[in-house]
């Protein structure tokens, strides 16, 4: 069996973050493309060390939610490259789309299958929309792919190196730091708290019982106060006239009914509140793009100018 | 020998147990009344005479008091306290607790310094009320306001129950000498007038301070009734009465000489003189009451408190006796020569100030007292008709420039009662209160062996004084009718009306000897053409008369037997001193063999004053008329010329006192602007430069851009990130 | 040194662990950091910022899990409110300075300059 830990020290992480960072630095769009180009590929070499190194560490696992895992993962972290260094904002916009769907397969893969779909839902569906509209009000989308229409704050990056160095110095730091220690995801299970989810919601455990057929129809699930009387030891529910019935073993509360308790029961101010920002927002979002500018008539010749050079220049 | 020891001790013994009633609190308190009158009055606006009646209605009531304290004496001297002001101690010995209290001391020093303060303070604000007319508004106010809390100050300076109160009167009645000075503070002689009085006051104050607190150090109490009483004081007396100065310590001989420096500089000697005739700038009022009457005999007062602690030093009282000699001589001959009449009664002041410390000195407190309380009444006497006199001329004040004011109509009474004043001033035998006080002060100078030369000094200093005196009289008020009236023509509108005496009499080659037969400039003439002087009204006239008729009713008070009633007055507190010790048998036997000072004196004195006024009508009402040309009159005034011009300038003290002290403190100040400005703003400046510098450079980091930002927090993030897992690792 | 490293790894059997989607997680928030300090355009600088989020929002869906605690999914959607409000005002802060100056690049915008 390969000694994989020999290999794995952190240098193996610290040259990943290396050649990540130097493959960044050379993606970020500048007035040469061809350079770019070279750097997406070290970039992705780098991304593929990263992960190989991971993969490395873990590889004699369980294979398939790895599989998932890296799949997952160098889609995310690739579009996400790409995002930042595309040129054209519409297409950046795109990418974070891809980085989201990929943000929520892992999510999948973490049993959190509600927040991978209202990730979707909201990310994808309702604020990259946004951006999308607010892109294309903003530039001017040329017909063809030609580069040198675009303007100079699209295709020059602002100090490449020196903000990869700065920001791979920190990845290298914080992934030397998780690596000192860190186990594996525990085995999902019941545990005492979804048990008393479970027996607060008694019509639910009725429903079940009638579904497998374990009671009848004119049989009721004993409340007290609206619990369920479950001994989940045998998991006996008390009927009401003295009964028992047995629950499934299959019978577990889903996510969605976790979450939601643990939102309205837990977090039920902190609800109120997010409510509450996004009201604000509305109403701020609203004020603000409402207001009138006045723009002097210098600035609108120069602007007209602008906007004529670029059509002169698309339709040569 | 021994007496003057036990005597005080015995007196001293009665203090603590006395208590004064407590209405005596009603006499500072009233006048603080006035106070808060007249700055609401200035708050309303009130544009009428109701402060100067608020203010008389006061005074008048606190002088009744003052009457109602005097009859309810008895010998033993009365504290009241008001509450308990200062109480500080940092430990348990002996001059570790600093305590004063807000308290009174009446004993009958205090009585009679009340009496004539607030007696005149009465009428003077009666006079003012009249004379300050033009003024109404806010200035009629704030000239009350401080006219009252003068008198607040006053007697919180005389009714004090120790030190302390003392020095609290005693910068009170600095700080109301100064705004009162200053009252035409348009004017830029009387802002530079107050400011004088304030600083030359304040080197005497220095004085007063560093004596308060030396006889705390040494005395560990500053109140009168456990000083005066303690153990340690009446043992130096023994000490000092047996002529053993050896055995007491120099700080306690140190304490009187400090003591002495402040009465110098409040009461106008010696060198700290010169202040008190610029104070003529203001209002004239002002100048009878503060100037001349009260405030000025703050220093006799402070030596005659403290007499006690004057006698422990060997050397206190005759440098007391000399200075106040030769301060009555040299303002006597400044006075000879100046032509405004009210400077003239400035000097006047100052002479009779020294006359006043001669006596301290000589050790005739008795005689001293006495001359302060006379010298009270006829000296406001005198000033109030210098103030009528300016105030119906214009602000004239020149004596070459008015002649015969008495004939005229209406100024009967205002000649009159200023030739009641001059005869006191000069000490016209028998009929008036000023030769009996004075010649009490002359007779013991010439008893005490050790002052013999003082005597003298005084004795001429007399003669002078009646020639000065007389010189205003008959040039002013008697001979043909002229006048020029003074710059101030429209008197009643102009805020600084009656009031620009300017300082003219420093013009070269107008000589007073020569006949001032009116040189008629006919310009002059047109231009004031339709002058009137107008007289003083009621509330003027009766109060120079009642003035007047006070210089008679002090005759019988001071010349009785052995200074008379205020000779009682004066025995029944700490200011007394028995005679006895001063060397026995010296009585008689050191100017006149066989003939006794005391009695002789009189003769004399009256003799030389007489002289004095000879001459002076000589030289100025008869020698005005027909010798302008006389061979004598030339011959004089060839002789005199030079001397003449010295005393018209003063001695050339001021220019002195500049020589010595200004300019070489501006030439100080001058090193030191300069050091200033290049070493001190240097290091400062550079202090400022260098964070400047460095911030310029910093600045650049600050270039506005979101994203240099952004990189700059991620790059201290970094950083942060590295050190921490540096050190996590290193203690790993 | 190589030593302290062995001690410190966990065994290469224990699968995907709590640290590969932490890696994964700082690997996104550090490209959404460079993205945010090297691109001009405004548009571009907040949707890197939403790439941060996102790298935020793995990391504690990853911790739930790890934790079998709930809270990190409730406070996941936190993030996302926080991120809508975020991209509504900053949108609409965009929209109107691009109508001041015709132009998305944020260096027009350094009136703070020292």
């Amino acid at each position: 069996m390969l000694r994989v830990n020999e290999i794995l020290s952190p240098i193996l992480l610290y040259a990943a973050c290396l050649i990540g960072a130097i493959g960044v630095a050379l993606a970020l769009p500048r007035r040469k493309p061809g350079i770019a180009l070279i750097g997406g590929l070290v970039a992705i070499a780098g991304v593929g060390l990263g992960a190989l190194a991971l993969f490395l560490w873990a590889a004699d696992a369980e294979l398939l939610p790895s599989v998932f895992f890296y799949v997952f993962g160098l889609l995310a972290l690739g579009s996400g490259l790409r995002m930042i260094t595309h040129p054209r904002p519409v297409y950046s916009a795109l990418y974070f789309i891809l980085t989201i769907i990929a943000s929520s397969g892992l999510y999948v893969i973490l049993s959190a299958e509600f927040m991978a779909f209202a990730l979707i839902i909201i990310y994808a569906g309702a604020i990259i929309i946004t951006y999308l509209f607010v892109i294309m009000l903003a530039t001017q989308a040329p017909t063809e792919d030609d580069e040198e229409l675009l303007s100079t704050y699209d295709t020059e990056a602002r100090d490449p190196l020196w903000s990869a160095a700065v920001g791979f110095v920190i990845l290298a730091a914080l992934t030397a730091v998780m690596f000192r220690g860190s186990d594996a995801l525990p085995p999902v299970q019941a545990s005492a708290g979804s048990h008393e989810l479970l027996a607060q919601m008694p019509r639910k455990i009725e429903r079940e019982l009638r579904r497998s057929g374990a009671i009848r129809a004119d049989e009721q699930v004993l409340t007290v106060d609206g619990v369920a009387q479950v001994d989940w030891d045998s998991r006996l529910v008390s009927l009401e006239g003295g009964n028992l019935a047995a629950l499934p073993e299959s019978f577990v509360t889903s996510n969605v009914e976790e979450l939601g308790f643990n939102l309205l029961a837990d977090h039920p101010m902190t609800i109120e509140i997010a409510g509450v920002i996004l009201l604000m927002a509305m109403l701020g979002a609203t004020v603000l793009a409402r207001r009138q500018v006045d723009i002097e008539e210098a600035a609108k010749a120069l602007q007209a100018r602008r906007l004529s050079l670029r059509e002169g220049a698309s339709d040569a | 020998m021994l007496d003057t020891g036990h005597m005080l001790l015995t007196l001293a013994s009665d203090a603590p147990a006395g208590a004064a009633p407590w209405w005596v609190m009603l006499i500072p308190a009233l006048p603080m009344v006035g106070v808060v009158l007249c700055t609401l009055f200035a708050i309303m606006g009130v544009k009428s005479k109701l402060p100067a009646f608020a203010t008389v209605g006061c005074l008048g009531l606190a002088c009744v008091l003052a009457f109602a304290m005097l009859l309810g004496s008895d010998d033993a001297p009365g504290v009241v306290k008001a509450w308990q002001w200062f109480d500080i101690s940092w430990g348990e010995g002996h001059g570790q607790t600093f305590s004063a209290i807000f308290g009174f001391y009446i004993d009958r020093l205090t009585i009679l310094w009340m009496l004539f303060v607030t007696g005149l303070a009465t009428l003077i604000g009666l006079y003012a009320s009249e004379y300050m007319s033009h003024d109404q508004g806010q200035g009629y106010c704030r000239f009350f306001m401080a006219f009252n809390l003068f008198v607040f100050s006053m007697s919180c300076l005389v009714m004090g129950a120790n030190m302390l109160m003392l020095y609290l009167g005693w910068e009170g009645v600095g700080l109301c000498s100064y705004l009162l000075i200053g009252y035409f503070y348009k004017k830029p002689s009387a802002v530079a007038a107050g400011k004088k009085a304030f600083i030359v006051n304040r080197i005497g104050d220095l004085g007063l301070a560093l004596g308060v607190y030396l006889t705390f150090v040494h005395f560990g109490t500053i109140e009168y009734a456990e000083l005066f009483a303690s153990d340690q004081l009446q043992g130096y007396l023994t000490d000092a009465a047996h002529g053993h100065f050896e055995h007491i310590p120099a700080a306690a001989q140190m304490i009187p000489l400090l003591l002495m420096v402040g009465a110098f500089g409040k009461s106008a000697q010696l060198p700290l003189y010169v202040w008190l005739p610029d104070a003529m700038e203001g209002p004239t009022p002002v100048s009878a009451l503060i100037h001349a009457a009260t405030m000025v005999t703050a220093g006799v007062y402070l030596v005659a408190r403290a007499y006690p602690l004057f006698q422990v030093s060997e050397y206190a009282l005759p440098a007391v006796a000399w200075i106040g000699a030769l301060t009555a001589f040299l303002a006597a001959t400044i006075g000879m020569a100046q032509f405004d009449i009210k400077r003239i009664m400035a000097y006047s002041t100052v002479s009779q100030l020294g006359y006043m410390f001669a006596g301290l000195g000589v050790m005739t407190s008795i005689g001293a007292a006495a001359h302060v309380f006379t010298h009270a009444f006829f000296k406001a006497l005198l000033f109030l008709c210098c103030g009528a006199v300016m105030h119906g001329f214009a602000g004239q004040l020149d004596l070459r420039k008015l002649s015969g004011v008495a004939k005229m109509k209406g100024w009967g009474i205002v000649g009159i009662t200023m030739l009641i004043g001059c005869l006191n001033l000069v000490g016209f035998p028998v009929i008036t209160s000023g030769y009996w006080s004075k010649d009490m002060i002359l007779a013991e100078a010439f008893v005490r062996p050790s002052t013999g030369l003082v005597g003298w000094l005084l004795l001429i200093t007399a003669g002078l004084t009646a020639y000065y005196t007389f010189r205003v009289f008959f040039r002013v008020f008697v001979g043909p009718v002229e006048y020029h009236p003074g710059e101030e023509l429209h008197a009643h509108d102009d805020h600084a009306a009656g009031h620009g005496h300017s300082h003219d009499h420093g013009h070269a080659g107008y000589d007073h000897s020569h006949s001032p037969e009116p040189a008629h400039d006919s310009a002059h003439d047109e231009a004031h053409g339709h002058f009137h002087p107008h007289a003083p009204g009621w509330a003027i006239n009766t109060v120079l008369v009642i003035l007047a008729a006070l210089t008679f009713v002090a005759i019988p008070l001071v010349a009785l037997n052995h200074g008379g009633w205020v000779g009682e007055m004066v025995h029944g507190s700490t200011a007394h001193y028995e005679a006895a010790h001063a060397g026995g048998g010296s009585h008689g036997s050191v100017w006149l063999v066989g003939l006794d000072p005391h009695q002789v004196m009189y003769y004399i004195s009256a003799v030389v004053g007489l002289a004095g006024i000879a001459v002076a009508w000589a030289l100025h009402y008869r020698g005005r008329r027909e010798a302008a040309h006389a061979p004598a009159a030339e011959a004089f005034k060839r002789v005199a010329g030079p001397l003449q011009r010295w005393a018209e300038h003063k001695w050339y003290v001021d220019e002195l006192y500049d020589f010595l002290f200004r300019n070489p403190l501006w030439v100080l100040s001058q090193v030191f602007r300069y050091i200033d400005m290049l070493l001190v703003d240097g290091l400062v400046n550079t202090a400022g430069w260098l964070p400047s510098a460095l911030g310029g450079r910093l600045r650049r980091g600050q270039h506005g851009l979101l994203q240099g930002y952004a990189g700059s927090m991620a790059g201290g993030l970094a950083l942060f990130v590295v050190v921490v897992l540096l050190l996590v690792s290193r203690s790993a | 040194m190589l030593e302290l490293a062995q001690s410190a790894f966990p065994q290469p059997m224990a699968g995907v662990t709590l640290a590969h989607y932490l890696v994964l997680s700082g690997a996104m928030f550090t490209l959404g950091l460079v993205g945010f300090i090297t691109r001009r355009n405004l548009i571009i600088m907040f949707l890197c910022t939403e790439l941060m989020f996102q790298a935020a929002g793995l990391a504690l869906i990853a911790f739930s899990r790890y934790h079998l605690n709930l809270d990190g999914q409730t406070f996941v959607i936190f993030v996302l409110t926080v991120a809508a409000a975020e991209a509504a005002m900053a949108l609409a802060l965009v929209v109107l300075l691009f109508r001041r100056r015709e132009s998305l690049s944020s260096e027009e915008w350094a009136d703070l300059k020292g």
